[in-house]
């Protein structure tokens, strides 16, 4: 009896830690959840192997969620259509579809469709539908750089303390006394205000897909892995805060990620016609080369590649003969993109280096040869004399 | 023709202007000892912050982790410092080679003889056993004369390169590609070969291990001379000029002259 009673208690306790736990859950903070997605949502081991055996996971941690970018959002926003139960209508998530937040400069419906439009004609773009790009799976998607974004202290610019965040942000909720609305605004200026990812972060994107050969090779293109022989490679590696990246050069001051065009692009940055701006970079938080001249800014900053490599030599090309299939394409851009005098240069360096390689294999050689014919004879003779 | 004794240590070669029983000859004087010493400080600062640019990503985070940035920092001020002075020692080590006695004595000692291509093929035929004894060097044999114009060729590269790549705003990309490229190969060179060919001959030779203090004293003495330099030797014994200023210790007079001119001061040791 006693047993049974402690047992009760235990239930009792059990219960409520239960109960307050679900309740605590299900609260939130920012937007209520009035589509009820939690009701399933909010299990972690919520999810399903899909048809093509990938993991999917359908859990949505509301906190998290509620802290990024996308916090103000209603879940069917962006997720059009799951009227049913199983969601057999889904549709894929859409970018540039408006989302019933009023956008406050215009009061218009809120829409990422002119970042959509600029990126559809950069070059990561699908093309135009009379001119569509091949192997279109291979361009990179909204969500292929873009996660969702959480909302973190500003860090980093002035001073790397958080407290500049919370001194900040008190003044503004003097004023603008819902310290949540507060806290979201100034979060969403601030997001913008430095660069969220460091840059060995941003080349590992861009070269997750720049230094695939076979990948580029499809597209006419060469890997970029001859950036990792520049000395900005070198800063970067040593964590420089004002050493290049990526984006450095081909997303300057003036340009956004998403509008990056072909050198031969005349609104491109690296475009011959505006290098001198670019390497300059008058106006970025980046010091770069302020005095940079015509002369300087003309030349090519990448090592010369695979491109190169195949039109000096005839035949064969080191390690790409398996993208045999994209090779004449390469070929064929190669010749049209590079300019006979880079060809010129790239013959240039190759001499010198083979010089320099004999040179060194020579001389070195010839001493490691005296120099231990040395050490035995004057072995030999001491031990002679004696 | 080699004493043993003498060579490997049994009196200290530790050199000192006092007059001992001892004979002692000057193979570098204070100017030339200061040029080396500064020299090959810049070489080794230069050499290791250097190379540490080509150092791969996983290891620098690894060896340096938070702190690599000021790390860099302080590794392009330390180059740039090191390169400043070795040019600086370089020009002046051109001064001393025009406007100097010793410096002019230097030179011609240094010039390229056709004795020197004999020289070698002699020293090789010793190698492999068909001559009994090493031909008979004067003041610089052709080892040292390679080097000396190896050492003078590769810093003018590296000098030009460097100052290059350091205003690099102004070139075109071609000529900084040469530059980066030649400042590299060089690099590897110099080092590979200041590794075999002169630290060897300095410090790893038989008779000569683990150190020799010819670089800190300046002096050698007379059974090394005798042995390593014959033809000097008997030219600084059968010149009393020469002797006074070679010779340091027996027969040296060592009342400082009366009037220090800037000719004396390159040879005041």
């Amino acid at each position: 009896m006693r047993l049974n009673l402690i047992n009760f208690i235990i239930f009792l306790a059990l219960l409520f830690v239960i109960l307050h736990f679900g309740l605590a859950s299900a609260q939130t903070d920012v937007i209520p959840d009035t589509e009820n997605c939690l009701l399933c949502h909010r299990y972690p081991s919520m999810g399903r192997y899909d048809k093509s055996g990938q993991k999917r996971i359908f859990y949505v941690n509301e906190k998290q969620f509620a802290n990024s970018v996308h916090g103000k959002l209603r879940c069917k926003a962006c997720h059009v259509g799951l009227d049913e139960i199983p969601h057999t209508d889904v549709k894929k998530v859409d970018c540039s579809s408006k989302c019933h937040i009023k956008e406050p400069s215009t009061d218009k419906e809120f829409s990422h469709i002119n970042m959509v439009e600029k990126y559809r004609a950069s070059v990561h773009g699908e093309g135009s539908a009379k001119k569509p790009k091949p192997f279109a799976e291979d361009l990179p998607t909204c969500k292929y750089c873009h996660n969702n974004p959480m909302y973190n202290p500003f860090r980093g610019m002035w001073g790397k303390s958080e407290a500049l965040s919370n001194e900040t942000l008190a003044r503004c909720i003097g004023c603008h006394t819902k310290k949540d609305w507060a806290e979201k605004f100034y979060s969403h200026f601030t997001q913008r205000m430095r660069n969220r990812r460091s840059q060995t972060e941003i080349i590992a994107l861009c070269t997750s897909c720049h230094e695939d050969r076979e990948k580029m090779a499809r597209h006419g293109l060469e890997s970029i892995e001859t950036y990792k022989d520049t000395f900005h490679w070198s800063q970067v590696k040593y964590g420089v805060e004002n050493a290049p990246d990526c984006l450095s050069c081909h997303v300057p001051v003036g340009y956004t990620t998403h509008d990056i065009r072909p050198r031969t692009d005349p609104v491109s940055p690296i475009n011959i016609a505006n290098r001198v701006n670019t390497c300059s970079n008058q106006g970025g938080l980046q010091t770069c080369h302020p005095g940079a001249t015509a002369r300087f800014a003309t030349g090519r900053v990448h090592a010369y590649g695979m491109k190169a490599q195949i039109i000096a030599a005839t035949g064969e090309v080191d390690g790409v003969d398996a993208e045999a299939q994209g090779l004449a394409l390469v070929r064929q851009r190669a010749e049209s993109d590079i300019p006979a005098e880079d060809i010129y240069h790239y013959k240039v360096l190759k001499l010198i280096k083979l010089f320099y390689q004999v040179l060194i294999a020579g001389t070195i050689g010839f001493m490691c040869l005296h120099q231990s014919l040395d050490y035995f004879r004057t072995k030999r003779k001491h031990k002679k004399s004696h | 023709m080699l004493d043993k004794g003498a060579t490997l240590g049994g009196e200290p070669k530790r050199g000192s202007i006092v007059k001992t029983d001892k004979r002692y000859f000057v193979r570098l004087n204070y100017a030339e000892r200061a040029q080396h010493f500064i020299f090959l400080g810049c070489f080794v600062v230069l050499v290791i912050t250097g190379f540490m640019l080509k150092l791969p990503e996983d290891i620098v985070v690894k060896t340096f982790g938070g702190a690599r940035d000021t790390v860099f920092f302080y590794r392009s001020l330390l180059h740039r410092i090191a390169g400043t002075m070795m040019i600086a020692v370089s020009v002046f080590h051109v001064f001393y080679l025009v406007f100097r006695p010793a410096g002019r004595r230097w030179l011609m000692d240094m010039l390229p003889r056709p004795r020197d291509l004999r020289d070698m093929v002699f020293n090789m035929l010793y190698y492999i056993g068909v001559k009994d004894e090493p031909p008979a060097y004067d003041r610089f044999n052709y080892k040292q004369k390679l080097e000396y114009y190896a050492l003078i060729s590769g810093t003018t590269l590296m000098s030009i390169t460097g100052l290059l790549l350091w205003t690099e705003y102004r070139w075109s990309k071609f000529v900084l590609d040469i530059g980066i490229l030649v400042h590299g190969m060089e690099a590897i060179l110099a080092c590979l070969a200041i590794m075999i060919w002169h630290l060897y001959e300095i410090h790893l030779r038989p008779h000569k291990f683990p150190i020799d203090n010819m670089w800190i004293t300046g002096l050698i003495d007379e059974e090394e001379m005798k042995a390593e330099y014959p033809l000097h030797y008997h030219k600084i014994m059968e010149d009393p000029k020469l002797r006074k200023i070679y010779i340091r210790g027996e027969d040296q007079d060592l009342t400082p002259p009366r009037t220090v001119s800037i000719a004396d001061l390159a040879r005041i040791h």
